[in-house]
């Protein structure tokens, strides 16, 4: 899954900027940091699957019922196949490093 | 380039430059401090360094300062896919457009053909995807879910292509057609997980304002911009300009799908709003046309400015297709309002660039506001006005920047 770099050939000559796809193009990967701990290695396994982790840090620190929404959206409106007690593992976690705990609302 | 920009241009390949050679150990280095995580800058193809909110889809982010222009530059334009299997070669020998279903004659057209045996036509228009300024709905209402842009999830080009009307017609649309579905080559990662299959009603499909795109500002579009066909759907959000477009559909029937009825929808009411807070328990509709909108490109944000100066407040301003009447603008916070001078017409559905000469008389921080209205009188609510909904779609309240006089 991981794609290779092209640091040199992407970064340092511009110029080199594809006029057109006549050849393959080679996308950057982004190793986006997310904090480790707390079983980050289910989200590792799971959410990586479709997405980076550029969409979860740049949500900023959002409430349970906003993580538990996101993760029910994922499971049943994109059909991430995550088990029940895997859901709420990525649930505690985000909410834990990326949010807060709080009874409703969507912040 | 600008200082700054150069500036997060190699910070932006140390970073990357540290994570590759010395493995996922580093990453964590990269985390800044603040709240608020910063992605990175960085160079994707064919692409400036843009703010890179994901690698996977791809997700990039135009700066500010891009609304000093009327037209964006293909190679500084946002970037926005849904799906994470985007195929990295296209081959013009292969690569065809069906159309298909309820038609007299299937067609599979090459990029060739498209520019050979149909009429060209050009249209400048405004890309804006439907999250656009997600963001600001935070700064006074519940944060709505989706990706949090700014304002750089949008774009002006000149497009140029065939009619989608053109295209139906050669085909010959069925006596029983109601709907067009669209599709392109994005794959998600699980077979289960709904395609990115957007619909309209015939009626609209064959109206002649939509174009199959093959060429942005005069040149091939961009890979990430949809490379080699995107559709154009001049005044609507960009939910259905669908890029690599590869299938043409034509229907009977509506079919249901996630990103029509469940993603990309407001309230089905006339404020298209709700209160802040609530749910996505409510009647929805597909968004569809955009609204009045204007935002600031100079100065940006925190922009230290020196008393006297002859200072050319400049941005764009656009609508649905109506036409922009006027653009006001504020500099003490909204307290008192003038005109703005509105510069250069490319269409109606382009930006309308304006422009402002203020030259500051005192020092202190001031609040640059604008605020457009259209020639059907729809203006730009105050961000404590604008009505709110959950998915934080057609955010298009009053912008306003933070400067310093020194």
């Amino acid at each position: 899954m991981k794609i290779k770099l092209l640091i040199a050939g992407l970064l340092f000559s511009t110029s080199a900027l594809f006029a057109q796809v006549a050849k393959p193009i080679e996308m950057p990967y982004i190793d986006y940091p997310i904090e480790k701990g707390d079983h980050d290695e289910v989200l590792q396994q799971y959410c990586l699957i479709c997405h980076s982790f550029g969409y979860v840090l740049n949500q900023g620190k959002k409430s349970r019922p906003y993580w538990t929404g996101t993760v029910s959206k994922m499971v049943n409106e994109f059909k991430a196949p995550i088990p029940k007690e895997d859901q709420q593992i990525i649930i505690n976690y985000l909410v834990k490093h990326y949010g807060y705990e709080s009874a409703s609302g969507h912040r | 380039m600008d200082p700054l920009n150069r500036r997060n241009f190699l910070g932006a390949g140390l970073i990357l430059g540290a994570s590759t050679l010395l493995g996922k150990e580093t990453s964590q280095k990269i985390v800044t401090e603040s709240h608020e995580f910063v992605p990175p800058t960085i160079a994707f193809p064919e692409k400036k360094p843009l703010k890179v909110i994901s690698d996977r889809p791809p997700l990039l982010e135009s700066p500010r300062d891009i609304f000093t222009r009327a037209i964006t530059p293909n190679d500084q334009f946002f970037v926005r896919w849904h799906m994470p299997d985007i195929p990295t070669y296209i081959d013009l020998n292969e690569f065809r457009l069906q159309v298909q279903g309820a038609v007299e004659t299937p067609l599979s057209l090459s990029v060739d053909d498209l520019k050979s045996k149909f009429e060209p036509v050009e249209i400048t228009s405004v890309l804006q995807c439907g999250g656009n300024s997600r963001k600001y709905y935070a700064a006074t209402g519940q944060a709505t879910h989706g990706v949090q842009w700014g304002h750089g999830a949008m774009g002006c080009a000149i497009w140029k292509g065939v009619r989608l009307k053109d295209i139906l017609n050669r085909a010959g649309v069925k006596g029983s057609a109601r709907f067009v579905g669209v599709n392109g080559l994005e794959k998600p990662a699980v077979d289960e997980t709904p395609k990115f299959f957007r619909e309209m009603e015939i009626d609209e499909a064959l109206s002649g304002e939509i174009i199959v795109a093959y060429s942005m500002n005069g040149e091939d579009l961009p890979y990430l911009n949809g490379f080699p066909l995107r559709l154009v759907i001049p005044g609507h959000f960009s939910d259905s300009w669908v890029k690599m477009l590869s299938e043409i559909t034509v229907m009977d029937q509506y079919r249901k799908s996630f990103f029509m009825d469940v993603a990309y929808t407001v309230p089905d009411n006339d404020c298209e709003c709700v209160i802040s807070g609530s749910d996505f328990e409510y009647k929805r509709k597909p968004i569809a046309v955009m609204k009045v909108k204007s935002v600031i490109g100079y100065p940006t944000p925190n922009t230290i400015i020196k008393k006297g100066s002859r200072v050319k407040v400049t941005g764009v301003a656009f609508d649905q297709g109506k036409g922009i009447k006027e653009v006001m603008i504020s500099v003490d916070g909204g307290k008192s309002w003038s005109p703005t001078a509105l510069e250069k017409d490319y269409g109606k559905f382009a930006y309308r660039p304006w422009t402002f000469v203020w030259e500051p008389k005192a020092k202190g921080e001031y609040t640059i506001m604008v605020r457009a209205i259209n020639r059907i009188g729809n203006i730009q609510p105050l961000p404590e006005d604008i009505g709110w909904n959950a998915g934080g779609y057609q955010y298009n309240a009053v912008d306003s920047v933070n400067v310093k006089i020194v």
